[in-house]
């Protein structure tokens, strides 16, 4: 089935969704932002390499100065972040560390933004680091990264603990008769950040089928987000969109950096071996998430094909099976993946889905 | 059973087989209601404890209250498994119980005991003896008189093992009953198992009965939702003034955050923690005809108390 047949199949039996919050949208919400359908990707084979895994610093501050140039049209780096943020801003960066510590946004790439923020005139104490669980940042130092001063925060520092959410701001669904039928957007979001950069990797997910821009502000922002997969079932499809939807995550965020460096082909979001890690070495820019993610998927679907394992489009119940052997085995799948979220949350207005009218512009270093 | 005991009824006892040597242990923990093996009797009565004789025969013995973790591996999460006695105690509890639990349930097995108002003695090992008099300390200072339970659903029981694990698993899901013996038209929903509503063979998948009580009664008239734990179930008191929410951990450890509505306004609430300094609420709201609050740490057994 052709994906867009196979989403608008899906659409006519979606959970009820109640979304609970007190903030009105802004003026020009963050996604899609200014610059709606259009993503700018940097490519450098220099800028990690494959055996060591090491970084190379200065390219990667090249990539992200010409991809931010590119993105906004301005000739100086500094303008195209001032831009987006001043002084006044307090500014989350939305890490990933659920395949940490062999996948991550990538320490030296942060380490870069925050330098970027300090430029235009962010103390370091203005900027917060964030993610969901401790036990994962805490693999990844991102302290050695960045200026004392950085908060480095997580929502849990104990799986399961609430106390890091939000209680006011909700999206309340039942998906399988789970008592706790809320998620809560991590408190950082609404009482410290103006301002969120969304720093995703190009990874394959077992569930979502893939994961970038939309899954990580939307599961990586709000509690209690794995019920909604089970057995083999997800709600990835309607549940990634609605999440990142929610005021003020949908205003906030307003600039997007994919971190391409690294990927991950299959197992994703983890990344427990080297096996199915491969390098795009590439980033993407944007304020998009739509249009950014629906180009991710063409990698990582690009990728499985290349290695001869199911489509991240396969709906076959051939390939479902329950246990550690998809750990093992990219042609065994976990759940019918759902891919078509990133269409779904273009329908949610977050952004442009259509491959024909998403501008991609392309630097080669 | 002498008086004494009865004017002590809803604080559990301590079955204890140490001997008359720990009695410094005995009296420092608080126990006053202090059972023990036949024989021993007058050697506690000569050190200075009122001791009765422990007769098996005469008590039910309930399961040890607490969590198995269960993988699930469908959908790759740990489901713990409650092992709570609510639901016996609704259904029946007219009996005298005793408990014997191992190290560190002592102190939840005299907070379940203390929840469901039954007569109950506990028996611990020698380690978790003080746990239980802070407990036995801690529901003395939170004890009033009973209020009316307060239950959204009435089950007409016939006693049936289908039955009883129907009651398990609405009480795991804190689906407030009561059970009655005829159809009441005070509560918001009456189930009878073998009716036409609610065939026999639902029954058969308890989980799915308790999924299909839920839904005919619906989110929005449940007197008791609780975020952020499996593990935490609930009870509640009250006379239309006042309530009191009983909330009783079987995790085993700490909960770090936990988010309680109940139906109606309360204009004002008051936590108790067991184990727990200086507790308080957080984010109290009163939101959508019900009252919303965050327990910010709970360890067995924390009570609120609210009134309008």
């Amino acid at each position: 089935m052709a994906p867009v047949a196979l989403a608008a199949s899906l659409h006519e039996d979606l959970p009820k969704y109640r979304i609970v919050t007190r903030y009105e949208p802004a003026a020009q919400p963050g996604m899609p932002g200014p610059y709606s359908g259009q993503v700018v990707r940097v490519h450098s084979e220099k800028s990690i390499d494959e055996q060591s895994e090491k970084v190379d610093v200065p390219t990667i501050r090249e990539m992200i100065s010409q991809g931010m140039r590119m993105l906004t049209g301005d000739s100086d780096a500094r303008d195209s972040w001032a831009r987006f943020f001043n002084s006044a801003d307090v500014v989350g960066i939305k890490v990933n560390c659920s395949g940490a510590p062999g996948i991550m946004s990538t320490p030296e790439v942060v380490g870069e933004i925050v330098r970027n923020l300090g430029v235009v005139g962010l103390k370091p104490n203005q900027i917060w680091i964030y993610e969901r669980f401790q036990n994962q940042v805490n693999t990844v130092h991102y302290d050695r990264y960045v200026p004392a001063g950085v908060h480095i925060w997580t929502a849990e520092h104990d799986r399961g603990s609430i106390a890091g959410y939000d209680p006011n701001t909700y999206v309340d669904v039942n998906f399988f008769g789970e008592e706790d039928t809320r998620s809560n957007i991590a408190r950082v979001v609404t009482e410290h950040l103006t301002k969120i950069i969304n720093v995703p990797n190009m990874k394959d997910h077992g569930a979502a089928g893939v994961t970038g821009c939309l899954k990580n502000i939307a599961y990586g922002s709000f509690s209690n987000v794995a019920r909604s997969h089970s057995g083999i079932k997800t709600n990835t499809y309607s549940f990634v969109g609605t999440l990142a939807s929610v005021e003020p995550v949908r205003s906030r965020t307003v600039l997007g950096v994919m971190d391409g460096l690294r990927g991950v082909w299959h197992g994703g979001p983890f990344s427990p071996s080297r096996r199915f890690r491969f390098y795009p070495k590439q980033m993407m820019f944007g304020t998009d998430p739509v249009a950014m993610d629906r180009l991710l998927l063409d990698v990582i679907d690009g990728k499985r094909k290349a290695e001869h394992a199911t489509s991240v489009w396969d709906r076959s119940m051939a390939h479902i099976k329950a246990g550690p052997e998809y750990d093992q085995n990219p042609s065994i799948d976990r759940y019918i993946r759902e891919p078509g979220h990133i269409e779904y949350a273009g329908t949610l207005g977050l952004g442009v889905y259509d491959l024909e009218k998403i501008q991609v512009r392309k630097i080669e270093l | 059973m002498k008086p004494t005991f009865l004017l002590a009824a809803l604080l559990p006892g301590l079955y204890w087989d140490q001997g008359a040597k720990t009695v410094e242990a005995v009296k420092q923990a608080g126990v006053e209601r202090v059972l023990v093996p036949a024989g021993q009797e007058s050697a506690w009565k000569a050190a200075g404890i009122d001791a009765h004789v422990f007769h098996a025969a005469k008590f039910v013995k309930l399961p040890s209250p607490g969590v198995e973790r269960r993988m699930n591996e469908a959908a790759a999460t740990s489901m713990p498994w409650v092992d709570a006695n609510g639901w016996r105690l609704e259904r029946d509890g007219s009996h005298q119980y005793y408990y014997d639990v191992p190290w560190r349930r002592s102190a939840l097995a005299a907070a379940e005991a203390y929840v469901y108002g039954i007569d109950a003695v506990v028996h611990t090992e020698p380690r978790d003896l003080a746990p239980f008099g802070k407990m036995l300390a801690f529901l003395k200072s939170i004890d009033q008189p009973a209020m009316p339970i307060m239950a959204n659903i009435a089950i007409i029981d016939d006693g049936s093992d289908d039955t009883g694990e129907v009651l398990n698993l609405l009480s795991r899901r804190n689906l407030l009953y009561q059970v009655v013996t005829a159809p009441d038209p005070q509560y918001d929903l009456n189930v009878q198992i073998g009716s036409q509503e609610f065939p026999k063979e639902e029954a058969l998948d308890p989980f799915g009965f308790a999924t299909l009580v839920r839904q005919k009664l619906t989110d929005d008239k449940r007197y008791l939702r609780i975020y952020g734990s499996d593990v935490v179930l609930g009870k509640l008191n009250g006379d239309g003034r006042r309530l009191r929410v009983h909330l009783i951990n079987y995790g085993g450890g700490k909960v770090d955050g936990l988010r309680v509505r109940v139906l109606g306004g309360y204009q004002h609430g008051k936590l108790a923690a067991f184990g727990i300094a200086n507790p308080a609420l957080a984010d109290y709201a009163q939101v959508d005809g019900g009252t919303e609050f965050t327990i910010p740490e709970m360890a067995e057994y924390a009570v609120v108390d609210l009134e309008k």
